[in-house]
């Protein structure tokens, strides 16, 4: 094709479409990126060191900035103008998006968990859900490449739920504060242990970016790149090759096939414009999230692919699971008061609590598949718009008990895996469409008893924990009180799952969709299960795997 | 508490901008057209009941714009919606906060870090948890003018000390032992207690003397805990019989 000018067009400029593009460059691939946000520059638009009280409202949060006013996430979160969503009666779900050059990886929690070989094939363990196509030992040494490139601190500790990294991968984490060394006291008492967090933060200097310097908030973004983001990594990165061109603004409304049903290229809104562009190319990756990659697929409809593309198994849309998430905690009496020190750190957990259950589960013990984590919240932090909890009286005795609780709180947040189930999936509402014309998603979502069952074990289990420490969590919620609502922790993943078969699975175990051999889907659509971890190392790790085999098959001429 | 007499000509001034001094200027202007704009209830429907009197307000919702979902986060922009409390309900914000959060040696108190700027524009702003607070604060402060002026015949502020802590006395815990008329102003006075004390501690005064040591660049590796902060931990593993379970660095 004489009028192709780039190989391969990605979609998408966040975690999976950054590392393909990165990828594909560097194996001489010339790569067009699309991105529906607006262009982005970290190293002049962060807001670094600003403060709460310099902010509107204290920095607090609301519709236009979730997590509040000096957040990563430009023009995106929950609710995005001119791009609506709907829900089907009975249903709460909540769709993060970040339109934005760099997607969601300019503000994520930078948790960088691997996946176990329990964890890729929990089917084969307890008959649920699906396992994935591949084993762990397939892809840990690309864990490895990932964790290199990226940048991870962390430590091998030999814990169960967490497979070591090969010597020399790992960035030394930075030392535990206060907080987590009680808690890790008050856990071990039960026979849990904590391990340090693996995060995407640099501990050491790498290629263009710079150390970490243990202040400022990571979710104001990271002008120097010491947390990962790939704006500040990948894409300049990839831009060196002098292969890679970006369009920003660019919302791609459909992947564009022939008549045999072969991929030509995408049509997308200039957003500036207004105006569609067709674009060609050889082969068209999918990394715009999800969900949103699964919309672009069922608003694709042709002759040969009127269920939308790719999705003659149906799949698109299905098997959508988000982490389950609540949230517990309690004033520690015995950190009233205590000593003052610079608790920054990386900004957040050095230690965490890594699921510690599998052998209880092989003996039956539990009620409930699958595991969970708690990551911790505490520390002397800078004070923002609800500093002070919940005080009574007045003058010089209210603000000297301010100030003795402040420091003195923990939180846990639990995040635990999800079963795929038919109740989760999304598809196309048809009646709604968003700014341009193009069809929105509507979600289903219910959860089920392997949930909220996960969700009483991991509040009963955190009670013990506090009351170890002196500190009274009170009642109980219920579960259906206590988890949060589906999307709130913004890891869904499934949409366009991996599989063996194309009966039941919308890509090969390489994202390559069964309908169509030059169409991949590079995002945490084509997960098989939602480990408890946080999905972006995975969705980079498959990212970088796959398209070093599609840059493969194209030098072969296969694709 | 000072036992000073207030100063009873005290208007709190806020810090302003020139685009929202202006607005002031105007806001003043009418304000002294309309005397008894403090109280926003009408007082004559004011009954001491049991339960309590309370100040049923009908204020309009807040339509202002908010600053979007793309603000400029380098140079934060004036928040673009006005601000709204009339000066003597910024002067009653004042007074209400330096009882709170009085001066305490060096350190300023609550008004002198323009804490009531930062409750104005709270109530004023146009999102959904802020304007849930508007209606709250305004009716606490709506509710503590009535009470004044039922017990001593004059607006909150121009009471003197000892009379203002002996309403602040009723209205400041909230417990068991509330009497039943005190209950929902005691629930309304701990929203802004709340508010009072995150703006205090907010201002860069605030937050030296909380003690957050943190938003410095560190050089070298992170420090981790001072010996100080060390050994406080043992102490209190000690006492909570977790000494043995102490956390042992694996490292690979």
């Amino acid at each position: 094709m004489a009028d192709v000018k780039h190989d391969v067009i990605v979609v998408g400029s966040g975690a999976g479409g950054a590392m393909a593009a990165y990828e594909l460059t560097k194996s001489g691939v010339k790569v067009l990126m699309l991105e529906a946000g607006r262009d982005y520059d970290p190293k002049t638009e962060t807001p670094m060191f600003k403060r709460n009280g310099e902010a509107p409202l204290m920095g607090a949060g609301n519709v236009d900035k979730d997590f509040g006013f000096y957040d990563a996430t430009v023009d995106g979160g929950w609710t995005v103008p001119d791009e609506p969503y709907t829900m089907a009666e009975g249903t709460e779900f909540l769709w993060w998006r970040a339109r934005m050059l760099g997607g969601r990886t300019n503000h994520w929690g930078r948790y960088s968990l691997r996946f176990s070989e329990h964890d890729f094939k929990g089917k084969s363990r307890d008959g649920l859900g699906a396992d994935w196509p591949f084993e762990y030992d397939e892809l840990a040494p690309w864990y490895d490449k990932t964790e290199t490139l990226v940048g991870v601190c962390g430590a091998n500790t030999g814990h169960e739920d967490m497979p070591p990294s090969s010597p020399g991968v790992l960035q030394t984490p930075p030392t535990p504060r206060i907080t987590e060394l009680l808690v890790a006291a008050a856990a071990k008492k039960e026979g849990i242990d904590l391990a340090p967090m693996h995060r995407a933060v640099l501990t050491a200097p790498k290629d263009i970016r710079s150390k970490c310097f243990y202040a400022t908030p990571c979710g104001h973004g990271c002008s120097i790149g010491a947390a990962f983001q790939t704006t500040t990594s990948l894409i300049p990165l990839a831009r060196e090759t002098g292969l890679l061109e970006v369009v920003t603004d660019a919302m791609v409304r459909s992947v564009d096939t022939d008549d045999d049903g072969k991929v030509t290229g995408v049509t997308y809104v200039d957003k500036k414009t207004g105006k569609d562009e067709k674009l060609s190319a050889r082969v068209v990756i999918l990394a715009a999230s999800a969900c949103e990659s699964a919309r672009i697929l069922l608003n694709s409809k042709s002759k040969k692919h009127p269920n939308g593309l790719a999705n003659s198994s149906g799949q698109v849309g299905r098997n959508i699971m988000d982490s389950t998430g609540a949230n517990i905690g309690a004033m520690v009496p015995a950190l009233r008061n205590r000593p003052r020190y610079n608790e920054d750190g990386h900004t957040s957990n050095h230690l965490f609590i890594p699921w510690w259950g599998h052998q209880a589960q092989a003996k039956g013990e539990l009620d409930f598949p699958r595991g969970y984590h708690f990551e911790i919240g505490s520390g002397f932090r800078e004070p923002g718009s609800s500093v002070a909890g919940d005080l009574q009286g007045y003058g010089k005795a209210l603000k000297d008990e301010a100030k003795a609780n402040y420091g003195a709180y923990i939180g846990f947040a639990l995040r635990g895996e999800m079963l795929p189930n038919e109740h989760c999936y999304m598809e196309i509402d048809d009646k709604v469409t968003d700014k341009w014309g193009i069809p929105v998603a509507k979600f289903h979502w219910k959860w089920s008893e392997h949930e909220l069952n996960q969700i009483k074990h991991g509040l009963e289990t955190a009670k013990v924990i506090f009351a170890n420490m002196g500190a009274d969590v009170g009642e109980l919620p219920t579960p259906e009180e206590a988890i949060l609502k589906g999307g709130e922790i913004i890891h869904e993943v499934g949409s366009t799952r991996m599989g063996e078969s194309p009966t039941d699975s919308v890509t090969n175990q390489w994202g390559q969709t069964w309908d169509c051999n030059n169409l991949f889907v590079m995002d945490a659509g084509v997960f098989a299960s939602n480990p408890h971890k946080n999905c972006t190392l995975t969705i980079m790790t498959l990212a970088m795997r796959n398209a070093d085999w599609l840059a493969t098959q194209m030098k072969q001429g296969v694709i | 508490m000072t036992d000073k007499q207030p100063d009873q000509d005290y208007q709190y001034l806020p810090r302003l901008s020139r685009r929202e001094s202006l607005k002031w200027m105007g806001i003043l202007a009418a304000s002294a057209a309309l005397p008894g704009l403090a109280a926003c209830s009408d007082n004559t429907a004011v009954a001491a009941t049991q339960a309590g009197h309370w100040p049923e307000l009908s204020l309009a919702p807040v339509t202002a714009k908010g600053y979007g979902k793309d603000p400029n986060l380098i140079i934060p922009p004036e928040t673009p919606w006005p601000r709204t409390l009339t000066p003597a309900q910024l002067t009653t914000v004042a007074v209400l906060s330096d009882i709170l959060v009085p001066k305490d040696g060096n350190v300023p108190s609550a008004s002198q870090v323009n804490v009531p700027d930062v409750v104005d524009e709270w109530v004023s702003a146009p999102y959904a948890s802020q304007q849930r607070d508007r209606i709250t604060i305004l009716s606490a402060l709506a509710w503590i003018d009535d009470e004044a002026e039922l017990r001593f015949q004059k607006p909150f502020t121009k009471l003197s000390s000892a009379q203002q802590t002996a309403i602040i006395d009723d209205i400041a815990y909230e417990n068991a032992k509330t009497p039943e008329q005190f209950q929902r102003i005691a629930t309304a006075f701990s929203r802004f207690r709340s508010l009072v004390l995150a703006a205090f501690f907010c201002s860069p005064e605030g937050t030296k003397d909380i003690g957050y040591l943190g938003n410095v660049a560190i050089a070298g590796d992170y420090p981790g805990p001072t010996e100080e902060a060390k050994q406080h931990l043992d102490k209190m593993l000690q006492e909570l019989g977790l000494s043995d379970y102490a956390y042992q660095e694996q490292r690979a």
